[in-house]
C-alpha cells in the first residue's frame, strides 16, 4: 500500500505517518474483520450453549467441576456482558467504519476512467459506415432514452462515454451501514440516560422506583387459566395476567391503571411491563406452641428464607403449588384450589429435607420447632425502562432495511462507450461491469447490445462479442 | 380424524406425487412429469394455507402460536416462494427437492399437534401476525435457495469429476502417466462447459444430466436472487420481533437464544451478501455459505424450539 506522509520521508513524524497509516489499512482489511466476526460468532456461540446469568451452583450441577470452573472464571456465564464481548463488538464497528471510509467507499464509486474494452468479459463492438462523431451523439442519445446518467470525459487523448444505471444504487451499502451507525447511536443515549429495573410488589403493597420516584401500588393481581382437553391430555393454558394498580408519579396523586402483557404503561416517559408473577405465603414459625421472634413479618416469595430460631438451619420457601391431589401430591392445576408450599429446611448450604405444607397446615421440624403456611397472596413482577433512545433505534433499523433493499434489489451498472473513427466510417466499443459481477447482467447487456443495434440502424450480420459465462 | 388433519394428508400427499413427478422432471426433462409436479405443488400449498385459515376462523384463535402451525405455514410459504421463483426463472428442475422437504416438514408438523390451544399471554399481541409470517417467510426463502446451493454444488462436483477424467483420458492418449494424473488445471474444472458437452456427446450419463441444468453462473445467481427476498424479511422479522420483545417484556435484546440465533443466521446470510460481491468468493464458496446458513436456520427454528429452554418456547 501506499501511505503519503505530509512530513515527509526520514522524519519521525514522517514514520509514525506511515506506521500509523498502515495500521487503519490493516485494520480495514477484509480477512481481519472476517476475523473478528469468527470470534464474535464463537463468543455468541457460547453464550447460546451455555446457560446465562445462572447460580453459580447450577453450573457444577450441570457439567464436570473443571468445566464448571472454566465458565465461572472466564465468566462466561455472563458473557454478553462481559468486557471482553462489548470491547470486541466496539472494535468491529470501529474496524467497519474504517473500511467503510478506505475500501468501499471508493470500491463502490469509483470515479471515471478508461478500459481495455476486450478485457471486461461484457464487451461488445459494433461497425457503422457513418463518422463517429454523430454516432457518438446518437449512443449516448440511446442510453440517455433508456434512463442511463451519461457523462463524456475526454481521456488520454480518447472520447468516452459513461452511462450509469441505477448510479444511486450504489450508495445501499453505505446506507446499510448508517443504519448501524444510528441504531448504536440509539443504544449508547439509553446506556447514557436510560435506565430499567424491576420489581415485584405483593398485593396491597407499594413499591417506589428509585430513579424517577414514581410510586406504584398493587391493589389486585389476577390471572385466568384455561382447562384445556388437548390430543396429549388435560393442559391448563394460562390466557391472561393483570396487574390493577395505584400510579403516582413524583409529586403526583394516585390513578388507577391496568398492566397487562404486551400492553405497558407509560408514566412520563418511562414503560411499566407485565413480567412475571408469582405468590407470596405467610409462614409462621412456632417454638413448643410459642411464637418465634425469627418469624418472617410479611409474607415471603419464592426463593426466600429465614433461620429457625436461634439455631443454624434455614427455611426457604421453594414453590407454590395451587392444587394438592387426594395422594398429597402436586395436581396439574396451578390454580389454588387445594393449595400449598413447598417448604426446604437448609443447614448452611445443605438441604435437611422438603416438604408440600398445605396452606392452613404446619410441619413439625423437631426440637419443639412448628412452621404453619397460614395464607397466600399474589405479587406481580414489574419491568421498567426508560430508553431516550427508541427514535433512534427506529430509525436506525429503517435505514439498515433501506440500505439492504436498495443493495439487493437495484443493479448498479457502468457501460464504458467508446467509438473510434475508421476508414468505412467508426466502431462503437462498449463494455459493462456491475457491483455484482458479470454474470448477473448478461443478458440484459445481450438485449442493450442488440437494441442499440437496432437503434443505430444496424444489419443482423454484426455480432457482439459477449464472452461472459 | 378431524378435517384440518384430512386437509394436511391431502397436502402431504401432493407434496409426495408432486416430488416424484419434478424429479422425473429434473431427470427427464418430460413435459408430463412437469404438468402433473406443478398442480400437486400447488395443490399442496393451497391445502396448508386453506387448513391454517380453516383453524383460525372456526376456533377463532391465531394458528401460528405453536411449533405445529409454524411448521405449516413454513412448508406451505416454501412452496409458494418456490413457485414464484419457478414462474420467474423456470426453475421447476429443483420443484422435487424442496416438495420433498416440504412434505418432510409437513409430516413432522403432525407430531406438534396437540389440537386447540389459545394463546398463552406474551403471545396476545397483533405483532404475532407480523413478525412470524415475516420470520417463517424468510426461513422459506432460505429453504428453496439451499436447493438450489445444493444443485450448484452437485453441477460444480460433478464437472469435476468430468473435468477429471478427461485430463486423465487425455494423458493416457498422450503417452504420459495414465491412471492417477494428478494435473487437474482449475481452468478446466470450474464451468468447463466443453468438457460437459464433451462428455455428453460421449454419453456420458453423469454429463448428460447434469447438461440440463443451468450454467453454474446462473445457478449462483438464482441463490442470490432468493436470499435477495429472505434476507430483507429476515431483517424485517428480527426488527418486528425485537419491537414486539420491547412491548412485551421491556426489552428489544434479552440475548434470549432464539434471538442470538437468528442473528447468528442474519449475520452468515449478511456474509453472504457481502462475499458475493466478491470475484473469488463467487460461486463455490458463496453456496456453501448458502448451505451452512440454511442449516443455522434450521438450529434457530427448530433446535431453538425444541432443545433449548428460553422465551421462545413455544413448542405446543
Amino acid at each position: 500500500m501506499e501511505t503519503a506522509s505530509k512530513a515527509g520521508p526520514g522524519t519521525l513524524r514522517g514514520w509514525l505517518d506511515e506506521q500509523f497509516g498502515d495500521l487503519l489499512w490493516q485494520l480495514s482489511n477484509f480477512w481481519f474483520g472476517m476475523t473478528l466476526l469468527g470470534i464474535w460468532g464463537f463468543m455468541t456461540l457460547l453464550g447460546v450453549v451455555i446457560d446465562q446469568g445462572k447460580d453459580p451452583a447450577s453450573y457444577f450441577d450441570a457439567y464436570p467441576a473443571p468445566l464448571a470452573r472454566l465458565v465461572l472464571r472466564l465468566h462466561l456465564d455472563n458473557i454478553y456482558h462481559g468486557t471482553a464481548y462489548v470491547a470486541l463488538i466496539g472494535f468491529i464497528i470501529a474496524c467497519m467504519t474504517l473500511a467503510t471510509f478506505k475500501r468501499v467507499i471508493p470500491a463502490r464509486l469509483p470515479p471515471l476512467h478508461p478500459v481495455k474494452i476486450d478485457k471486461v468479459p461484457l464487451n461488445a463492438t459494433i461497425t457503422l459506415p457513418e463518422d463517429a462523431a454523430s454516432v457518438r451523439e446518437r449512443v449516448a442519445t440511446f442510453f440517455r432514452d433508456k434512463g442511463f446518467l451519461v457523462r463524456k470525459r475526454e481521456l488520454g487523448g480518447v472520447e468516452w462515454t459513461f452511462a450509469d444505471k441505477h448510479n444511486w444504487a450504489r450508495r445501499g451499502v453505505l446506507i446499510a451501514h448508517l443504519g448501524f451507525v444510528i441504531v448504536a447511536i440509539g443504544t449508547t443515549l439509553y446506556w447514557a440516560s436510560g435506565y430499567s429495573g424491576e420489581t415485584a410488589i405483593v398485593t396491597g403493597t407499594e413499591a417506589t422506583i428509585p430513579q424517577n420516584g414514581t410510586r406504584l401500588k398493587l391493589d389486585r393481581f389476577g390471572y385466568e387459566f384455561q382447562p384445556i382437553r388437548t390430543r396429549n391430555g388435560l393442559v391448563y393454558q394460562p390466557i391472561d395476567y393483570v396487574s390493577n394498580l395505584e400510579v403516582a408519579p413524583r409529586g403526583g396523586a394516585f390513578q388507577s391503571r391496568v398492566l397487562r402483557v404486551n400492553e405497558p404503561l407509560d408514566v412520563d416517559g418511562t414503560l411499566y411491563y407485565q413480567s412475571s408473577y408469582g405468590v407470596a405465603v405467610s409462614l409462621a414459625l412456632t417454638k413448643n406452641g410459642k411464637p418465634e421472634r425469627s418469624s418472617p413479618s410479611a409474607p415471603l416469595k419464592e426463593g426466600e428464607a429465614f433461620p429457625v430460631g436461634a439455631t443454624t438451619r434455614v427455611i426457604r420457601y421453594e414453590r407454590f403449588v395451587g392444587t394438592i391431589d387426594e395422594n398429597g401430591g402436586i395436581g396439574p392445576d396451578p390454580r389454588p384450589n387445594h393449595p400449598g408450599a413447598i417448604l426446604a429446611v437448609l443447614d448452611g448450604e445443605q438441604l435437611i429435607g422438603r416438604a408440600l405444607v398445605p396452606i392452613g397446615r404446619d410441619l413439625d421440624l423437631g426440637n419443639g420447632f412448628r412452621v404453619a403456611a397460614t395464607g397466600f397472596t399474589f405479587f406481580s413482577g414489574i419491568q421498567y425502562r426508560h430508553d431516550p433512545g427508541i427514535p433512534f433505534v427506529a430509525l436506525g433499523a429503517f435505514v439498515l432495511l433501506a440500505g439492504l433493499v436498495i443493495s439487493f434489489h437495484f443493479l448498479p451498472a457502468r457501460l464504458y462507450v467508446r467509438v473510434d473513427g475508421t476508414a468505412g466510417g467508426s466502431q462503437v466499443s462498449l463494455a459493462a461491469t456491475t457491483v455484482k459481477g458479470f454474470e448477473i447482467f448478461e443478458e440484459q447487456f445481450a438485449e442493450l447490445v442488440e437494441a442499440l443495434k437496432q437503434g443505430l440502424g444496424v444489419g443482423p450480420r454484426i455480432e457482439p462479442e459477449n464472452t461472459a459465462g | 380424524m378431524s378435517l384440518d388433519q384430512e386437509i394436511i394428508l391431502v397436502a402431504i400427499s401432493a407434496y409426495l406425487i408432486g416430488t416424484l413427478a419434478l424429479l422425473n422432471y429434473l431427470l427427464s426433462r418430460s413435459e408430463l412429469a412437469k404438468r402433473i409436479g406443478i398442480p400437486c405443488a400447488i395443490l399442496g400449498a393451497a391445502a396448508q394455507l386453506y387448513e391454517l385459515v380453516y383453524r383460525g376462523t372456526t376456533t377463532h384463535i391465531w394458528p401460528l402460536t405453536n411449533l405445529y402451525g409454524s411448521l405449516t405455514l413454513f412448508a406451505a410459504m416454501s412452496v409458494v416462494i418456490f413457485i414464484a421463483f419457478a414462474l420467474r426463472y423456470d426453475l421447476w428442475f429443483m420443484g422435487g427437492f424442496v416438495l420433498a422437504l416440504a412434505a418432510g416438514f409437513s409430516a413432522y408438523s403432525l407430531t406438534w399437534d396437540v389440537g386447540y390451544l389459545p394463546a398463552v399471554p406474551a403471545l396476545q399481541s397483533y405483532w404475532i401476525k407480523i413478525h412470524v409470517p415475516l420470520v417463517i417467510s424468510a426461513y422459506a426463502s432460505f429453504l428453496v435457495a439451499f436447493v438450489s446451493s445444493l444443485l450448484y454444488l452437485t453441477k460444480y462436483y460433478g464437472e469435476q469429476a468430468l473435468a477429471t477424467e478427461t485430463v486423465q483420458m487425455q494423458t493416457a492418449t498422450a503417452g504420459g502417466p495414465s491412471i492417477g494424473a494428478t494435473a487437474t488445471p482449475r481452468a478446466i474444472i470450474v464451468g468447463d462447459a466443453p468438457n460437459l458437452e464433451r462428455a455428453a456427446a460421449a454419453g456420458n450419463t453423469l454429463a448428460l444430466w447434469l447438461a440440463t441444468l443451468p450454467t453454474l453462473p446462473k445457478l449462483d445467481i438464482i441463490t442470490y436472487r432468493i436470499i435477495a427476498v429472505g434476507l430483507p424479511l429476515l431483517s424485517i422479522g428480527i426488527i418486528t420481533g425485537a419491537w414486539w420483545a420491547k412491548e412485551a417484556w421491556g426489552a428489544y435484546w434479552q440475548w434470549d437464544a432464539k434471538e442470538t440465533a437468528a442473528l447468528v443466521s442474519w449475520v452468515i446470510y449478511l456474509l453472504y451478501l457481502h462475499l458475493h460481491t466478491r470475484n473469488a468468493w463467487r460461486g463455490l464458496r458463496t453456496a456453501w455459505i448458502s448451505v451452512f446458513g440454511f442449516l443455522s436456520i434450521v438450529f434457530c427454528y427448530l433446535g431453538v424450539n425444541i432443545l433449548i429452554s428460553g422465551l421462545h418456547s413455544y413448542k405446543v
